[in-house]
């Protein structure tokens, strides 16, 4: 379904990082971002020690984030129950 | 829901593509698998997050329908959550209904139905054998879109 080798991959709703650990080792670089500070603190609390270079997580709602962002900043962007 | 969407495609490049993963809108079992036997818990349904997953499906229609996606691929897949314990099953479902409830800013209604299924998994792994587990299964419906 997805080829993530060497893609800048941002997911959104990532919560504990449950679908990232699935993809992350394949990608360039993985944006996990998630609005619930707490679920981003498991994330980083159970993020691989061979991942951390090519991951970050952010507590923050997806409007703010995107309002910061540029434009054409990602291969792939995956939303794990988050449109709901 | 359609803004967001909106968004997604101005961050991703021309080449790029959207991967959309959510439960479908039915009843998602609960099982206890202990030495090859597999015995059902119980259906986790909860009324609003059925209703959730039902507009995220229109909001995605609305969006190719409007012509700034193409769906390139869709799929259903079985997504299993494994827990050791019903005590863990029981944070981990009162977390979720929390969080929806944060999330949509309405009453926690769905609490005591995710609490009865708690019960009867706590007296279930009560009597199972040692190394049983639960599984919860999610029907998820995945898709990749491009955008256009």
């Amino acid at each position: 379904m997805v080829n993530f080798r060497g893609s800048r991959v941002l997911e959104i709703g990532c919560g504990n990082g449950r679908v990232t650990w699935r993809y992350a080792d394949k990608a360039a670089h993985v944006t996990g971002i998630d609005p619930d500070a707490k679920q981003i603190a498991l994330a980083r609390e159970q993020l691989p020690s061979q991942l951390q270079d090519c991951i970050e997580f952010h507590s923050i709602a997806f409007e703010d984030f995107a309002s910061a962002s540029e434009a054409s900043a990602f291969d792939i962007v995956i939303l794990a129950r988050s449109l709901c | 829901m359609v803004h967001a969407l909106e968004e997604i495609h101005r961050l991703l490049k021309p080449n790029g593509a959207l991967i959309d993963i959510h439960p479908v809108s039915e009843p998602s079992p609960i099982e206890i698998h202990q030495a090859g036997k597999v015995d059902l818990v119980g259906l986790l349904s909860v009324r609003q997050w059925c209703f959730e997953f039902e507009q995220a499906d229109i909001a995605l229609a609305e969006i190719i329908q409007r012509g700034v996606f193409t769906v390139e691929r869709n799929a259903l897949f079985d997504l299993p959550t494994h827990y050791a314990s019903a005590a863990e099953l029981g944070t981990d479902l009162k977390e979720s209904v929390e969080i929806f409830a944060r999330d949509a800013q309405a009453a926690i209604e769905p609490l005591p139905h995710v609490e009865a299924l708690t019960a009867q998994a706590e007296e279930l792994m009560r009597a199972a054998v040692s190394g049983a587990e639960l599984i919860v299964h999610e029907r998820t419906h995945i898709s990749r879109l491009r955008p256009t």
